[in-house]
Formats: C-alpha cells, structure tokens, sequence
C-alpha cells in the first residue's frame, strides 16, 4: 500500500513537471453564475476542441463569488446573472465591460393535480401570490384571467429560494416593477425576505418543493421547468398578450431593451414592450475590465477576446438554442460586438 | 495497508508517531518515552489550540454584527439582507419628487434579527428530546431489564448503527419518504384537530401541509438523537448498584415500581444524556435544511415552516452579499458554538461528575 502511494506520488510530480514545461498552452479562468453553466461548460469544450492550445475552466459558484472574484482579480473573468451594482463596480475600482451572451427566462412553475391546459398569470396577481395576499388557486382574480378553466380550491404553497441568486434578482426585479408596495416592502435583490412559503436552496431545491407539494408555485430558470417536465405558468406582458416563455419570446425581449442599453451593456430586460415579448427575461453576463492589462499577459487577453467573439456570433449562439437558452438578438449581438471591439490592453486596442 | 506497515524500512512516507518506535530514534540515545511524551503533548495541545482558535476566529468576524445590532440580534424579529427602497409620499399620500423631478426614496438598510432562528432551533428540539425521551429511556431500560440475552446484541447495534448514518442520508429520507409521508397522512390529520380542539386553535396551520415544517424537522431530528440517549442513558442505568434494584425488588416493590426507582436514581446522569442529545439536536444541520421549509419565520404552527440556526448558514452563507450579512451568519454561529459548548459542560457534568452515586459504576 505505502509502496502504491508512492509510486502514485512520483507519477503525480512527474505530470506536474509537463505541465509546468508545456507552456504554449493559454489557460483561462472563470467562474460565476450558475444558470448559464451547461451553456458555458458546452462552448468551453466545443471550443477547445477546435484550439487545443486554450484551456478554459468555468467554475459554477454563483454570481455573487464571480463579482467577488473579478473583483479581487482571482479569475479571469466573471459570469453573473445580475449586472454590478454600483457599490460593486465602486469596489472594483476600474471600469468593467458586461457582455450579454444569451438570454434566459424565470418562469412560474406550478403543481396542480388534475388542471390540464395552461395556467395564465399576470404580474399583479404573481405580486399577490408572492406576498401571501392571494392564498387559493380558486381565488376570483385568478379565475378572473383563467375564464373557462376550471381551478381547483387547493391552498397557494409559494416556494422561494433561500440563497442569494440571479434567479431572485431577475423575478424579484420584474415584481417591483409591477407593484411600488413590493419594491418599497420586499425589494429588488439577489436575495428577498420573501413573507410566506417554503424556501430552496438553489433552482433543483425550488424545484423539488414544486414537485412535491400540490398546490405549490415557485420561480425558476425555465430550463429546470423543461428538464423536470413541470408546467409553467403563461405570463401577461405590457402588451397585454399571455406569453410562454422560449428562447424566441426571450430573444424578443431582449431586442426591445436594445435601444436602453447603457455603456457597460447592463440592461434589464423584464417588462419589456413588444407583442411577443416574455416579461421575465434577462441576459447573462460575462464580466471583464475594459483594460485586459490585468491578465498581465497579451496572449491570455487575445485569447479572452477570440473566445468572447465566437460565443456570442454564429457557432457559439447556435449551441444556446440547442440547450434550450435564447440566443442574441442580431442588435445585441451587434452591441456585444462592439464592446468586445473596445476591449484594451494598457490603453491600446488589441489587434 | 496493515501487511505493509510492520516493514524495517524507515521509508520517507514514515513520518510522525510511527517513527517514535523505530530502531534509528533509539539509536541516538533518544528514549521512546521522551518523543511519546511529546508526540502525545503536542497532540493534546493542538486540540485545544484548534478551539481556541475557532473561537478567536468566529468571535472577530462577528465583531461587525454585534457592533451593529448589539443585543437587538437575539430579540430582532426580521431577517433582511436587501436594502428597501420606500417611495416618500406625502400628508395626501402623493409620491413625492425632489427639484430635479427624481423621486424621493427613502433607503431602508439591511437588518440581521436572530430571533426567528433561534425560535426555530428551539421549537425543533423540543419536538425531537419529546419524541426521542422516552423512546431512548424505553429502549434503555428493555435492553437492560427486560430483552433476553440473544436480543441484547441485535437491538444495541440497530441503535448504535443510528448513529452512524450519514445525516445527509437522513435528510433525503426525510425529504422523499418521511416528509411526503407527513404531508399526506399525518399533518392534515393533526392539523384539522389542532384547528378543532379549543385553546390549541392558534396552532392550527391556515395553508396547506407541506411534509417541510417544523414538525417534520423536529422528528427527524427527534430519530437522529435518539442514539446518543439510548446509549447514554443504558451506561447511566447500568451503574445503579445492584443491591440498590434489589432492595426494592425485596421490599415488595413490582417491576415497574423498581424501574421507577431506577429512573429517579440515576435522573440527572439521564438529564445529562438529554443535554447531549439537546446538543446534537440543536447544531444538526444537513438533514434539517432538507425538511425544515426554510422560512425566516416565527409561527406558532409546527405546521409552518422555520428555519433553524444551523439551516441559515447552510441557506445563506455561500452566497452571502456584503460583509455585514456574512458577519451576521458568523454570529449566529459562534451562538450555536458557545450554546453547544454550555450543553456539552453541564451534561458532563451531570454524566461523569458531581452524581458519585451513578458515577461510581464507571
């Protein structure tokens, strides 16, 4: 045994002598949001595949540790469901770029035994349902936007996430457009004091109280409701259409928000007008400085470049769709490239 | 690995106590009781070091928290880690705007109140020493009066084998088989008699049952310690003197009588394993997270959800914003620390110390 462990030890320091010789290789380091991380574990390997010199690695910690880390310059670059507040970009001294690179949608997911159809909602009554106002699926001002269907008179049981995320960030946000009593009670945040229901510890947490409660409504990122095969709710959007949510709805929306965008490129994009816009919609993004200097090495910050451009153009969007994200809309995508453009390194543009 | 270990060879990979044995350290004219007296020092002090450590660390990050909220942490009844923003409104209820035409908004700041945790840890240990006494007591005293010897064996390693399941398997037994199980058969039950029976009312849970609440979290926490009594409380019966047992038996006294004396003779080395499973109970966190419902609530119901001390850091502390939240979560922390330590002193205390009559036995 000890003579194995050995030996297992030789071997190790042996590997990490080639690896420490083999130096051609440009490694880069990131790490964030989690909603986006199928997507981006996905490119980084497609990726690779096509420049075997490029090593990514893509640490899904939530969006907060991303900002926490960009912002003490352990990783190289940030992804993060939420765009930097402005204490945030404060504390990181030098300005930051965000990159939008597909868009996602948070639906309101719920378990009703027997309704067959779909659920219709709006955002003052997810505003009711939320803050504990509205407690029966058989309320009049559900039935009010669901005529025709038959709801049963089955007890409301909310479920919220527990820890901080972007899910929160992006739901809570919308409901604080809809009712100035939420934003001025519970707030727009990566994490809310929610006053009823039963809380989850990440989107799987959320998803199995759904689940296993009847009567249960909870937010989550809309590919956890696609992979758990849950019915979502349709959502009414300012044109007062009801929307399902898809990655065409969500790219719709995100086209709509493309006129508003600010100079770091972080836009909301809930509540956005448009026919055929989902209301709760929002980018993901990746977070870099607007001076890649702090790479400290040109290689590494023409690499970040090249690899930003092919996720956010053609080959890198259309393995968002096949994952169930929406991708770019053709104005943002334009925008992102023009930000990835203005990217520096020590104040000259990188050719 | 132990076919390997007897070898002659002072290998690199030999380091620490087995080199105190080997011929080399002799050789120099060190004794083997000299570097065993250190290796066992050192080893002894690095415990308490490892304490003293744990305790500087926790007690300096939370200094920010206390600072902050003081004594209003423990009787605070809001958990809040978001900044509000209130639209000022005026005597007409008119939102009002500044000379530039901007809104006015008020900002509300985070606020950190423990109580609705503490309130949680302590409704669920309640729930579980209620289940779990007289389980454990019941378990103790058959294992030592009344199973017959072949059961004697079985029956102690069941329990002892309690103790040694991951709590994490607990948990998603919990959540997937326990917690369902409640939800349909049991708490609805409960839950319409509590609504039902005069003066219970304001326990009565107005919402559908979940299988994730405080009862739930309190009984499974409730199995988790049961162990820990069973067996503490079998080792506290044991050391009864026998002529004690047979001097009631001899006066007349039936067995139940007997048992009795027994329980009332030995009750504070019982109340002591009580505080330990108290303790485990109270710092249980993996399982508990699982079927608690997670709810910074305070609610008479053990219908509703809560959230315990331990559950909120294993909720919030990966992806706490801001260093007030996160030394707020270390407070609660060093709390549950410095209550587990109270319980672990008096239980020893009551187990192994003053009580000589019980104590005698071991």
């Amino acid at each position: 045994m000890l003579k194995l462990m050995k030996r297992a030890g030789v071997v190790m320091l042996t590997s990490l002598a080639v690896a420490g010789t083999c130096m051609a290789e440009t490694r880069l380091q990131g790490a964030g949001a989690t909603f986006p991380n199928p997507i981006y574990q996905k490119w980084v390997t497609e990726y690779q595949k096509a420049n075997p010199d490029v090593k990514i690695d893509y640490q899904s910690i939530g969006s907060g540790g991303g900002i926490k880390g960009i912002t003490e310059h352990t990783v190289d670059f940030a992804g993060s469901d939420a765009p930097m507040n402005k204490k945030e970009i404060t504390a990181a001294k030098d300005a930051v770029v965000h990159i939008p690179t597909v868009a996602g949608a948070v639906v309101a997911a719920y378990n009703l035994p027997g309704f067959t159809g779909d659920l219709k909602l709006t955002g003052p009554l997810l505003v009711d349902i939320f803050s504990g106002k509205i407690t029966k699926w058989n309320d009049a001002k559900i039935a009010e936007v669901n005529a025709g269907a038959t709801l049963p008179a089955l007890d409301i049981t909310v479920a919220t996430r527990t820890d901080g995320s972007g899910t929160t960030f992006v739901f809570s946000s919308f409901l604080a457009t809809q009712s100035e009593d939420f934003k001025g009670s519970i707030g727009a945040s990566k994490q809310v004091k929610w006053p009823v229901g039963q809380g989850g510890k990440g989107n799987e947490g959320v998803t199995a109280i759904v689940q296993a409660v009847p009567g249960a409504v909870g937010y989550i990122e809309v590919n956890y409701a696609l992979a758990n095969k849950i019915p979502y709710a349709l959502l009414q959007n300012k044109a007062g259409k009801f929307i399902k949510a898809s990655p065409e709805t969500v790219s719709a929306a995100g086209a709509g928000a493309v006129d508003h965008m600010k100079e770091s490129l972080s836009v909301s994009i809930w509540d956005q007008a448009g026919e055929n816009a989902y209301p709760i919609s929002a980018f993901t993004y990746i977070i870099v400085y607007k001076d890649l200097a702090y790479l400290k090495s040109p290689e590494k910050a023409k690499t970040l470049i090249a690899f930003l451009k092919w996720a956010t153009t053609a080959e890198g969007q259309s393995l968002a769709t096949s994952l169930d994200y929406a991708p770019l809309a053709d104005g943002v995508k334009a925008k992102a490239a023009e930000a990835i453009d203005g990217l520096t390194y020590s104040g000259a543009p990188l050719k | 690995m132990s076919e390997s270990l007897p070898t002659t060879q002072p290998g690199p990979e030999q380091t620490g106590p087995a080199m105190s044995f080997d011929f080399k350290a002799r050789s120099t004219g060190i004794s083997g009781d000299t570097v065993l007296a250190f290796v066992t020092r050192a080893s002894a002090l690095s415990v308490v070091l490892m304490i003293a450590a744990l305790l500087i660390v926790l007690t300096t990050a939370a200094i920010p928290a206390v600072r902050t909220f003081g004594l209003k942490f423990l009787t605070g009844t809001e958990w809040r880690s978001n900044t509000l923003e209130q639209p000022r409104r005026d005597a007409n209820n008119k939102l009002m705007f500044d000379a530039d035409g901007e809104q006015i908004v008020d900002t509300i700041e985070p606020v950190f109140g423990a109580l609705p945790v503490i309130w949680g840890t302590a409704c669920t240990s309640v729930i579980a020493l209620a289940f779990a006494i007289p389980l454990s007591f019941g378990t103790a005293l058959f294992l030592i009066r009344v199973a017959p010897a072949v059961l004697v064996g079985p029956v102690s390693f069941m329990v002892e084998f309690l103790a040694a399941i991951p709590s994490i398997a607990y948990g998603i037994w919990g959540l997937f088989v326990f917690g369902p199980f409640m939800q349909k058969y049991l708490e609805p039950w409960l839950n319409g008699l509590f609504g039902s029976v005069p003066g219970l009312g304001f326990m009565h849970f107005n919402g559908a049952t979940t299988g994730r609440d405080m009862l739930c979290g309190g009984l499974l926490l409730g199995i988790m310690i049961i162990p820990i009594i069973t067996a503490i409380s079998r080792d506290v019966l044991t050391g009864v003197p026998r002529a004690q047992v047979e001097g009631t038996t001899a006066l007349g006294a039936t067995w139940w009588q007997s048992s009795k004396e027994m329980l009332k003779f030995s009750r504070s080395g019982l109340f002591g394993a009580v505080m330990l499973g108290l303790a485990r109970a109270a710092g249980e966190t993996m399982a508990i997270t699982m079927v608690i419902g997670n709810n910074n609530q305070i609610s008479p119901s053990p219908f509703a959800p809560a959230q315990s001390m331990a559950s909120l850091l294993a909720n919030e502390f990966a992806e706490a914003s801001g260093d007030l939240q996160r030394s707020a979560l270390i407070e609660v922390a060093l709390i549950l620390l410095l209550m587990s330590l109270v319980f672990n002193v008096v239980a020893r205390k009551l187990v192994v110390g003053k009580d000589s009559r019980s104590a005698a036995a071991h």
